[in-house]
């Protein structure tokens, strides 16, 4: 298969962007992703909503094009897109991985964060659980799970106290 | 209530090998369940510090302790709180001693004898990678 282009020239709403896909990284790295109603793309072992990375590295109005529009931007940069369903307890795979990965493996990218899980799906990670818990409360979300990733043994395996 | 055992990354591990964890909510606190280990080898209830500040949990003359976790001296305090933990088709609530941890390494809670194995028969089948939570009824005296 051959390797996907990291630089684009797209249309958007009328409007021409130069994108790569290290820009596109650069542009959410302190961006803080927003629920995710259907699909996703990952960037950097985090998932957003494609219309919210869309307008941040554009700084177009998301009135200004579909969701479809901006996962096919994604999509042709390299990035990992997906959908989530929620009748299932699991996320379908994303489009270009070659088998589905665990949400273990998804974690792995996060080691020492703080993460909200609901539906085998990460849905926020933060620094501490306090600013993982404003989170939840300013986006109206619900985790069905909380916890730190583990970053080493002591953290993965509990070491009991007697 | 039954419950399939869950994954978590393990940095030290070649592969990853599934564990009895199960989600917790204090308080009421439903917004945010606490991944908790269930460990038969831990004598109590133990969190981090933060998920009292998170519940409003007040701690100020509480039941002190300094214990040893991973090598290194933490400071506990308890309170009694209340606990559920729920399946796709029923839950339970308890009240229970918890021990609140500062610092707190563990990536999860731990859920020992005092406070937890006192509530529920156990089962665990790991060959099945399957938990069995079944709430034993309250001693009337």
């Amino acid at each position: 298969m051959a390797e996907k282009t990291n630089r684009r020239h797209v249309t958007i709403a009328g409007r021409g962007f130069d994108l790569t896909n290290r820009g596109v990284a650069r542009a959410v790295r302190g961006v803080d992703p927003e629920p995710i109603a259907s699909h996703y793309v990952v960037i950097e072992g985090r998932r957003f909503p494609p219309k919210q990375v869309i307008t941040q590295v554009t700084g177009l109005d998301r009135a200004d094009f579909t969701s479809h529009q901006a996962r096919r931007t994604l999509l042709r940069l390299g990035f990992p897109a997906g959908r989530r369903t929620r009748a299932s307890s699991t996320a379908r795979a994303p489009s270009s991985a070659a088998a589905p990965e665990g949400l273990a493996d998804r974690l792995r990218s996060l080691a020492g964060q703080w993460v909200a899980i609901r539906d085998d799906d990460v849905l926020h990670a933060a620094g501490s659980p306090h600013e993982l818990v404003s989170w939840l409360m300013r986006h109206g979300q619900t985790a069905q799970s909380m916890f730190r990733v583990p970053e080493d043994d002591v953290a993965a395996s509990g070491l009991a106290p007697l | 209530m039954r419950f399939a055992f869950r994954e978590l990354p393990d940095p030290g591990a070649a592969s990853v090998r599934a564990r009895p964890i199960v989600d917790v909510v204090v308080e009421g606190l439903d917004i945010v369940p606490q991944a908790c280990l269930i460990d038969s080898g831990a004598t109590a209830v133990r969190f981090g510090l933060h998920v009292a500040e998170l519940c409003g949990i007040e701690l100020s003359g509480a039941d002190e302790r300094r214990i040893a976790v991973g090598g290194a001296l933490v400071r506990a305090r308890m309170a009694s709180v209340s606990l559920r933990v729920a399946d796709a088709v029923e839950s339970h609530s308890w009240e229970a001693p918890v021990w609140f941890c500062d610092p707190w390494a563990p990536a999860f809670g731990l859920l020992g004898l005092t406070g937890f194995f006192d509530h529920f028969e156990v089962i665990v089948a790991a060959y099945e990678e399957r938990l069995e939570l079944n709430p034993v009824p309250k001693l009337t005296l």
